[in-house]
């Protein structure tokens, strides 16, 4: 089965972006934690300041879901910034349903996403990945990524947003 | 020790990038600094859609730090995306010269980018740390941080350039 493409996202996908999130996070075990809706998603991409850009991969019509779906996979990315080498893109997900899987279309949008990224002039692509998520490991490892946070030591640090109002309210 | 905190200006990128290779030799990896001061104004001053911003803590009432500079602190952050909970901030860099360390400016540089990610509705404030860094860790952890990478099992993987270009030309290691 090739018959799908990969195209930028337009307004009309936030409903399938926001299935497809729905998707992964029950993979990775926090589905109750998406409180996104289509409208944040609308505004937020689709303004004139977007917080993220998308590309998704959709099918033939032929080869819809059992629920009449045709876009099957998306990636979501932003630019963001190294005070040492300037430009990078920011994978922040990226996912194919998993009955559309074993028919290149990750492998296509990654190639899309370096496109992007050497287009735009960025020095390098950065994302996460889960230390247990080994099928993730080993797609991007075979392509070429290094873990950072073995091999330079970096962790990821978050201040949630109770602890912001504390200190934004602080005299 | 008199300052304030304030918006860079174009003008600023000279003193950001000193103090951003200040910084690079503190974290013992200054051969990584490829970035000049043209490309850091380009990309924050030079453009409709800014890749970064940037606040600094100036010296004021005539102070000046030993080699004779007013520019001592600065914080680099923009604005991400989570697909769970919609805008957040990313706070790429945040340093303060030693000799003006215990004067309250690193807090003063959270707090005022705290109080950005507040208006802008954004749901939290994320950053990176290196694991021995412990001054920098107690910064973050006293003022409500978490470590992720400990709690949820995080990695941060990159893919540099030339990976990027071998996989934009469509070299397939499947």
């Amino acid at each position: 089965m090739a018959n799908y493409r990969i195209r930028p996202a337009t307004p009309d996908d936030c409903a399938d972006i926001l299935r497809l999130i729905k998707e992964l996070a029950k993979y990775e075990e926090m589905e109750d934690q998406v409180i996104l809706t289509e409208k944040d998603l609308l505004e937020d991409g689709f303004g004139e300041h977007p917080f993220y850009h998308c590309l998704v991969a959709e099918v033939a019509k032929e080869l819809q879901t059992s629920e009449g779906a045709t876009v099957v996979g998306f990636a979501m990315y932003y630019f963001t910034y190294d005070p040492w080498i300037g430009k990078l893109l920011y994978l922040e997900d990226f996912f194919v349903m998993q009955e559309f899987r074993g028919y290149g279309m990750g492998s296509e949008i990654l190639k899309r996403l370096s496109q992007v990224a050497v287009r735009s002039r960025c020095n390098s692509m950065h994302f996460l990945v889960a230390e247990w998520n080994k099928p993730s490991i080993e797609f991007y490892t075979k392509r070429g990524a290094s873990d950072l946070s073995t091999e330079e030591g970096w962790r990821l640090f978050k201040i949630d947003k109770n602890y912001l109002v504390k200190m934004a309210s602080e005299e | 020790m008199d300052y304030i905190i304030r918006d860079a200006k174009p003008e600023d990128c000279v003193e950001i990038m000193r103090l951003i290779t200040e910084l690079a030799e503190y974290e013992k990896l200054p051969e990584q600094v490829q970035l000049d001061a043209e490309g850091l104004r380009e990309d924050g001053f030079g453009t409709t859609n800014p890749f970064y911003k940037c606040l600094v803590a100036e010296l004021t009432s005539g102070h000046k730090t030993k080699e004779g500079h007013t520019l001592v602190a600065y914080a680099m952050y923009y604005f991400t995306y989570s697909t769970w909970l919609g805008r957040s901030i990313y706070v790429e860099d945040i340093y303060v010269m030693p000799e003006c360390r215990a004067k309250g400016i690193g807090h003063g540089l959270l707090q005022k980018i705290a109080k950005i990610a507040v208006e802008q509705k954004c749901k939290y404030l994320q950053l990176v740390v290196l694991d021995w860094n412990k001054l920098a860790t107690e910064f973050y952890i006293r003022r409500g941080c978490t470590d992720l990478t400990t709690k949820e099992g995080w990695s941060l993987f990159r893919f540099e350039l030339d990976a990027l270009n071998k996989l934009a030309e469509g070299d397939d290691r499947n």
